[in-house]
């Protein structure tokens, strides 16, 4: 009884010493509860706790890994489609080259073509005028030949009297025996 | 003769063990405040609690996370999803402030559930949560007004007011009503939760000191997570709240 008193005195002068203390009284502290409180916590809590940071783990783990096939996949795909730009590239430079020496080709042989026919219509040209030349200047001769002739006519129409006509016919006959007699 | 004092250091003895030590605080005097020093030091315990361990998991980073960052990766995700649901498209700013609430007023309030803060014996008053005060709930509630006021005015500018006279003018006076039943719902709440959670478990370790207590401490930690919960969902829905427009 007496060291109950005692204690319960000592106890008592605690809060009024008015300095900072230790109170090591298991009971008052509510010690062996709260260790209880959290002991259950620790070991009902650290499993669910376990499972939730592994399936999270998990999570991420399979995304990154998802992201990382992904990323393989696209970076093989565009190694595939850098290959095919650059087939096609050659493919665009050779058909470019056989094109420019093609156009080439042709240009020559057209010139060719267009030179030579041009000189054959030169050629054509040339003796079309000759031709033409040649046909007006043989108009211009029958047209004096033919005014010729019918002046002659003319004049022999109307110059023409019987003692003329004697007189050329004799001359005439004169020539035509002076051949006679020649040969 | 001698018997009679003894008696009466016995009874006050009886009186002091039992008794439950409520408003009774430890002042400090700073600058002629008046100030609550057993909320300071719990909390500065907690913030070195929350702080160090903090530093501890993101020391060393890791693409794939291992057990400290994953754990601290789990709940920054799981702030996010909440300040994500209650504020809607622009949340990213307020995860600092909604994710700070949460974790100080949690852990406060299990390190008032589970710390053994009896242990150490100050001169008056005890150790308990932080949240077990009301200076200490207040001052997050009204950190959550101004979040909430800032909110709205920086996003919507002086137009924020117009939330006043909506639907119609004549609500004007619950409306502004409203600002100040937020904060003390707020506060009250919390203090009331965890004040009670601490002195039903303080009445019944008296009581009986052993194994009853223990389903109320679980009663206790239950709540205290919820409140908790609670008040950072309602800070982000105050806050979400504020920002929504009305287009």
């Amino acid at each position: 009884m007496k060291n109950v008193t005692h204690s319960f005195v000592f106890l008592a002068h605690w809060p009024s010493a008015g300095s900072f203390g230790l109170n090591t009284d298991i009971l008052a502290t509510n010690l062996i509860n709260l260790t209880v409180v959290v002991g259950v916590l620790i070991f009902f809590g650290k499993g669910v706790l376990k499972d939730l940071l592994d399936n999270r783990k998990q999570r991420i783990l399979s995304t990154i890994r998802n992201s990382e096939e992904l990323r393989r996949g696209t970076f093989e795909q565009l190694e595939k489609a850098r290959i095919r730009l650059q087939k096609v590239e050659l493919e665009a430079d050779e058909y470019r080259m056989n094109g420019y020496s093609e156009i080439e080709r042709e240009k020559e042989n057209l010139i060719n073509a267009t030179s030579i026919s041009l000189e054959q219509l030169e050629k054509s040209k040339n003796e079309t005028l000759y031709f033409e030349k040649q046909r007006a200047m043989n108009q211009v001769r029958q047209r004096v030949f033919q005014q010729a002739v019918q002046g002659a006519l003319g004049t022999l129409n109307s110059c023409l009297n019987t003692e003329l006509h004697f007189r050329t016919i004799r001359a005439n006959i004169g020539i035509l025996g002076s051949m006679e007699w020649k040969r | 003769m001698n018997i009679i004092p003894c008696s009466i250091k016995t009874l006050k003895g009886l009186y002091d063990i039992s008794g439950v030590e409520v408003g009774q605080h430890f002042y400090w005097q700073i600058g002629g405040f008046q100030i609550h020093a057993q909320v300071l030091i719990t909390s500065w315990v907690v913030i070195t609690i929350l702080l160090g361990s903090v530093l501890i998991a993101v020391r060393n980073p890791q693409t794939i996370p291992t057990d400290g960052q994953n754990f601290f990766e789990y709940i920054l995700e799981f702030i996010r999803d909440l300040s994500k649901t209650q504020i809607g498209e622009e949340y990213g700013p307020w995860v600092p402030f909604i994710g700070t609430m949460f974790l100080f007023i949690f852990v406060s309030n299990w390190s008032g559930a589970l710390l053994p803060w009896k242990i150490i014996e100050l001169p008056h008053g005890e150790l308990a949560a932080p949240t077990n005060d009301i200076n200490t709930t207040v001052a997050l509630a009204l950190l959550t007004s101004a979040a909430y006021f800032y909110a709205g005015l920086s996003k919507k500018g002086l137009s924020y007011f117009e939330k006043y006279i909506k639907p119609t003018p004549i609500l004007l006076p619950i409306n502004i009503l409203e600002d100040f039943t937020k904060p003390l719902s707020l506060s009250f709440r919390l203090f009331g939760n965890i004040l009670a959670d601490e002195l039903v478990v303080v009445v019944l370790v008296s009581l009986v000191p052993l194994v009853v207590p223990i389903p109320v401490m679980f009663l206790g930690l239950f709540t205290s997570g919820i409140q908790a919960l609670i008040f950072a969902t309602l800070a982000a829905a105050y806050i979400g709240e504020s920002m929504e427009g009305h287009h």
